[in-house]
């Protein structure tokens, strides 16, 4: 099998590097997420191979925070488009947990399915490799096997690397993964491989029968309970790796200018707000209990998967203790009338 | 496979057209319409269905989802907008010749066929009567296929009402088809009805047999109207309504325009109501 010394890491993504734009985790000072190894500085920055979840997902390599759609030439009554700014450079994203490939496969489904193709989505995904790092050591928040991933073998892979010890195995599995791999000749070894073992999760979740019996609990007193600590601050659905909701909005500089859109969250009071001062989700409760219906059931319904990955992170940021595992549970003991 | 799940073939659905503003109709004091149509005079970015919507944009000011106005000869498209907001502030002081952006048709639109060979009884309220038009003209450009016409139309005041050379000139000379118009309080010189449109509806009391009611208008107005129409008989599953959020893409990505696990934008925004039972009260 083929095989990547770990002594080797450096080079490969220098080779890698070379050829497109590889993200990859990174420890930059205080945050740390997927960033382009070509910023990376050796005095400053850590390579966070090992880490189990950094910060940031890797959202931003396929949806980035803010982008430009178009550009705007406007003068009185004149009004021109003048270009669209797809963004189809190649990039690799190398070393996502299989949580995070699967928040990038929720969003294949939002972004290229159901009727519309979203183009400057489809440009940039298009051309993205995912070489996906296995996980074998889940950490005290993850619960990804309830909410079907496979952390060993993780579905969307282009490649899987698996961590044995001083060396990654190495396996292609599409047609992007073999020609990740062909760049990397000389820089392989073949080997016999050993893979770790499978640590057991701490934390067990039940997510069976959850988004069956959420159709009727739309207005069960659960909400407001669970929902009583939350300020509505969106740190859940901004380092969530399938979130995916996004603004439109215009930037001009006098006559030129652009439309972009930017990540926005469902916690925010204007992000249902009206023109005529209605609001259908205006009160905190009713945000709360989008955010983790969107989640549980309704995504379920129109995907047929889940919208959360198990990858804990809200867990961890969630400045009053929101634990949606806690919440699955909560759902699963509620009594229904 | 639903509707809204065939593919569409439109390359970059985000990117509106540039048209043109080839002539701006005051409606009311807060309503004008918007005729637009190819920079180059060539026809029309898209055709639409009675009860879908586009995306009309200010280039640099914003974007907001309108309901556009079906017409036999498609040779503008018509946007009647009220001025709510900042976009549609801006909109209103536009002049002819403006280029704006369109992007569309969105929405599924009112089930014109399904809907042949009954009795109709059309129910809106302020602007929301802007929608209801489309569906309205349609009926009567296709006046065989659909039994009797009900138009029941009410706003604040006589001033707010909409279209009135339709509803006073025009559709009253329609075969089989009668328009009640009525509006909130007394006014000096106005002598047709007065009061809001629910009380109004079950006075006039038109029967669910063999029709259906197709309702728009303000939230409060079609929460008060499907009650009565409840309580005059009507079946879950002969009341369309069509609804209106917040929306962003038009295309069923952005994610806020949801009740359940539908997209108004995409999936909507046309209903049966026997459908919004079955979906989240928060419509």
């Amino acid at each position: 099998m083929k095989a990547l010394s770990k002594g080797k890491l450096t080079e490969v993504l220098d080779k890698l590097s070379s050829q497109q734009e590889v993200f990859v985790p990174l420890q930059k000072g205080e945050q740390s997420g997927y960033f382009s190894w070509a910023d990376y500085q050796p005095d400053r920055d850590e390579l966070m191979l090992e880490a189990l979840n950094v910060y940031q997902s890797p959202k931003n390599v396929v949806l980035p925070q803010t982008e430009r759609m178009y550009g705007i030439i406007s003068q009185g009554m004149e009004a021109k488009i003048d270009q669209t700014f797809e963004d189809s450079h190649p990039t690799v994203i190398f070393g996502a947990r299989g949580c995070d490939v699967k928040g990038i496969l929720a969003m294949d489904e939002v972004f290229l399915t159901r009727g519309f193709v979203d183009s400057f989505y489809q440009a940039r995904r298009a051309n993205n490799t995912i070489i996906a790092n296995a996980c074998y050591a889940p950490g005290p928040n993850c619960f990804c096997p309830a909410m079907e991933v496979d952390p060993v073998d993780p579905a969307g892979a282009d490649v899987i690397i698996r961590d044995c010890g001083d060396y990654y195995a190495w396996e292609a599995l599409t047609a992007k993964g073999e020609a990740v791999t062909a760049q990397l000749e000389g820089l392989l070894e073949d080997r016999d491989v050993k893979l770790p073992s499978a640590q057991p999760f701490e934390m067990q979740v039940d997510y069976q029968g959850v988004a069956e019996k959420l159709k009727d609990m739309f207005d069960h007193p659960l909400w407001d309970k669970m929902a009583e600590p939350c300020i509505n601050c969106g740190m859940c659905t901004y380092v969530c790796p399938s979130c995916y909701c996004f603004d439109i909005q215009v930037k001009m500089f006098g006559e030129k200018g652009y439309r972009f859109r930017a990540w926005d969250s469902c916690m925010f009071e204007e992000y249902t707000r009206e023109a005529g001062g209605g609001n259908p989700r205006g009160a905190s409760k009713e945000r709360f209990r989008q955010r983790f219906l969107h989640k549980l059931e309704f995504f379920q319904e129109r995907y047929g998967t889940p919208l959360c990955t198990g990858c804990g992170r809200c867990i961890i940021v969630c400045p009053t203790d929101v634990n949606i595992a806690r919440i699955i549970k909560a759902v699963k003991e509620a009594e229904v009338e | 496979m639903k509707e809204s799940e065939k593919g569409m073939a439109i390359e970059q659905p985000l990117v509106p057209t540039v048209v043109e503003v080839i002539d701006i109709v005051d409606r009311t004091p807060d309503v004008k319409s918007f005729f637009v149509r190819n920079t180059d005079g060539s026809g029309l970015p898209f055709q639409v269905q009675p009860g879908q919507c586009g995306m009309v944009s200010l280039l640099p000011v914003g974007e907001a989802m309108i309901s556009c106005t079906w017409q036999e000869e498609q040779e503008y498209l018509e946007f009647a907008i009220k001025r709510v907001g900042l976009l549609t502030d801006e909109l209103h002081r536009i002049e002819i010749g403006q280029k704006i952006g369109v992007r569309g048709p969105y929405g599924n639109g009112f089930p014109v066929e399904a809907c042949k060979g009954k009795d109709m009884v059309f129910i809106a309220g302020g602007i929301g009567l802007a929608p209801l038009r489309s569906f309205i003209k349609y009926c009567f450009k296709h006046r065989q296929d659909y039994g009797r016409i009900t138009i029941i139309y009410g706003s604040r005041s006589s001033a707010d009402l909409c279209f009135k050379e339709e509803l006073f000139d025009l559709w009253p000379q329609e075969q089989d088809t009668e328009v009640f118009v009525t509006i909130d309080n007394p006014e000096p010189d106005w002598d047709g009805h007065v009061g809001f449109v629910p009380a109004y509806l079950e006075e006039l009391n038109p029967s669910p047999e063999g029709a259906v009611a197709v309702v728009c208008g303000p939230p409060i107005m079609i929460k008060f109207v499907l009650q009565s129409l409840e309580k005059m008989g009507y079946g879950d599953d002969q009341v369309i309504t069509t609804l209106e959020m917040r929306m962003k893409c038009g295309i069923g990505k952005c994610g806020r325009c949801n009740i359940g696990s539908e997209f108004i934008c995409l999936d909507g925004p046309v209903y049966y109501l026997k459908q919004l039972r079955q979906l989240p009260a928060e419509w």
